[in-house]
């Protein structure tokens, strides 16, 4: 099976001794297979987004070794085809619409159709949004938007910072239950940060940072 | 979409000023190299024989002198330390003819008789600029050629010839006709044909090529001493002030006029180039302009440009819009200030042609502007997905 493999990974901005508890940083061998779903748990500050950023590749201010199963690990492809992220700041675009956010994304590979995209959002409740401003929109709704966003894209892993810090537990629901179906589909293996257990997903591993 | 998001970014204003400085910036440059191209040959195709920046100067005549002529000759000293002045590029002397000679024509031909007493000197053949090959005599050669002051012609056409009722004689008939010379001295005498291949504005004096003149008082001269009593200056610089100074105070004659048209030249061209620096200034100012609001662009919308490319867009399509409108605003800029230069210089020419009679010269304007096209369009590809490539990928990750 297809993993992506941590070597000794530190922060270079962090010490030792912010990090002598973690399962994951300066340990060897950590592994994330591809199709199964790992739970990242840890108190803010102790380099979560990090984590996620450093397999991303938006940031490459740790020292250690990450590999990866693609054949081609250029940031382009991966970003395009390997790895979908929906970031902690969402970076969606407040001057664009809802749908105009999504298609930005969906153009590069075009993924999916317009059907779909709608279908999705309409599955999200946003359909009375699609065409307002991102920037007029709740938090809890961009997160949504973002997280749709994640899904028009080719992917084997999917990385979710702090996905549902915004969002009602019927809505928890409604995405973990897509979600899911998605990676199912694409046989993708999906990593989560969070504060504390998601009880709606069943993980494969839960890991303390 | 893409475009949708970056054209918001973009500040109209900023890129109309630099379409316009640009155009004007090139507009002067264009029309002010294409100036000089056409107005050249007014610069330099001079009737005189001579370069531009040469003079010929002599001793002042005084009551002393005219008794005593050695005073008239330049010594060796004399001739070395005008040499080492700073503004003098080069110094030769004029050979004087050490024999008499007459000139005649035939009363055959269709020239008016004429006989008279001439005096011959020569320079080398490097300050002269007749055709080279008029301006060649070895000894198998029957005939001489001859370079005259253009004010001998004028004398005759405007005095002489009008006075007697002969005909009046243009540049090209002169050249056409040839006359006699008898050459005498140390007991020997000979007949040479003769043709006049140019005139002189710069000297007072009548030429023949210096081998003729080697040979000639080898032959016939009474001594074998060679006085100079004129030398043949070129400047660096002939406007500058030392040179009448130096002159003075030495009582070497020159005559300030023949150093006018100079001037005029150095003049015309100084301004041209003043004007094609400043020129360059403002191009160059335009540049750094477009430049500066490009980096203010990408500084304000950091965020959406790295945003960009965290959601999977290369720095290469990040780059493309700010390439493909400053190299459209470039285009459209360039385009318009070759189109007003054309214009100019139609105007221009339709002046000068009523003045002067110039050649039809190329105009280099849509080559010179294209080439800036090309020059200014690479710069700003390379600066702006330098840049892109610069926020998006960081240093130890290009790939």
């Amino acid at each position: 099976m297809a993993q992506i493999k941590l070597n000794n990974i530190k922060p270079k901005y962090m010490s030792e001794a912010e990090i002598s508890t973690s399962d994951i940083y300066l340990k060897e061998n950590i592994v994330f297979e591809q199709g199964k779903n790992y739970l990242i748990k840890a108190n803010s500050g102790h380099g979560k987004s990090s984590l996620l950023n450093f397999i991303y590749k938006s940031n490459i201010n740790y020292t250690g070794e990450i590999t990866y199963p693609f054949s081609d690990n250029s940031i382009t492809n991966i970003r395009q085809n390997k790895i979908s992220y929906v970031f902690q700041d969402l970076k969606l675009f407040p001057s664009l619409t809802v749908l105009e956010n999504i298609q930005l994304k969906n153009t590069i590979t075009n993924y999916k159709t317009d059907e779909q995209i709608l279908g999705l959002i309409q599955k999200l409740q946003l359909s009375h949004k699609t065409h307002s401003l991102v920037e007029t929109l709740s938090l809890g709704q961009q997160q949504r938007v973002a997280i749709i966003r994640a899904l028009c894209q080719p992917f084997e892993y999917m990385l979710l910072d702090e996905p549902f810090s915004h969002l009602d537990n019927t809505n928890i629901k409604i995405i973990t239950e897509l979600l899911l179906d998605e990676l199912h589909q694409r046989k993708a293996g999906m990593i989560i940060t969070a504060l504390e257990d998601l009880t709606m997903v069943k993980f494969d591993k839960i890991i303390h940072l | 979409m893409l475009v949708k998001l970056q054209k918001k970014t973009i500040v109209k204003t900023q890129l109309l000023g630099y379409i316009i400085t640009l155009c004007v910036g090139v507009f002067i440059v264009l029309t002010s190299i294409q100036l000089y191209f056409d107005l050249e040959p007014l610069m330099t195709n001079q009737t005189d024989v001579f370069n531009d920046k040469t003079a010929v100067i002599s001793k002042e005549v005084s009551l002393f002198k005219s008794v005593d002529k050695e005073r008239l000759y330049f010594s060796d000293e004399e001739i070395s330390e005008l040499q080492a002045q700073p503004f003098v590029k080069d110094v030769s002397t004029f050979n004087n003819a050490d024999f008499k000679i007459k000139a005649f024509s035939n009363q055959s031909e269709n020239v008016p008789l004429f006989q008279t007493d001439l005096f011959f000197e020569s320079i080398p053949d490097n300050y002269i600029d007749v055709k080279s090959e008029d301006w060649i005599w070895n000894e198998s050669d029957e005939v001489i050629p001859i370079i005259i002051p253009e004010d001998y012609l004028k004398l005759y056409n405007f005095g002489f010839a009008e006075s007697q009722g002969l005909p009046v004689l243009s540049k090209n008939t002169i050249s056409q006709i040839t006359f006699n010379l008898e050459v005498s001295g140390a007991f020997q005498r000979e007949v040479f044909k003769s043709r006049i291949v140019g005139f002189s504005n710069k000297i007072n004096s009548i030429l023949v090529p210096d081998s003729f003149l080697k040979y000639a008082n080898l032959k016939f001269g009474r001594s074998n001493v060679s006085r100079i009593s004129r030398l043949l200056v070129t400047f660096v610089n002939p406007t500058d002030q030392r040179i009448l100074e130096y002159f003075n105070q030495n009582n070497y004659s020159i005559n300030k006029d023949k150093l006018e048209f100079s001037k005029l030249s150095f003049f015309f061209n100084s301004a041209l180039f003043f004007v094609i620096v400043v020129a360059i200034i403002i191009v160059l100012l335009s540049i750094g302009f477009i430049i500066l609001s490009f980096n203010l662009i990408v500084q304000k919308n950091k965020t959406m440009i790295l945003n960009l490319g965290a959601i999977g867009y290369s720095y290469k399509s990040v780059s493309k819009f700010y390439q493909l409108i400053i190299t459209i605003s470039t285009f459209i800029s360039i385009v318009l200030a070759i189109f007003f230069s054309l214009r100019c210089r139609v105007f221009y020419s339709e002046k000068l042609d009523n003045l002067f009679d110039l050649p039809k010269l190329p105009s280099y304007i849509v080559l010179l502007g294209f080439v800036f096209l090309i020059v200014l369009s690479i710069i700003y590809n390379i600066v702006v997905r330098n840049k892109i490539k610069r926020i998006l990928l960081p240093k130890d990750n290009f790939k």
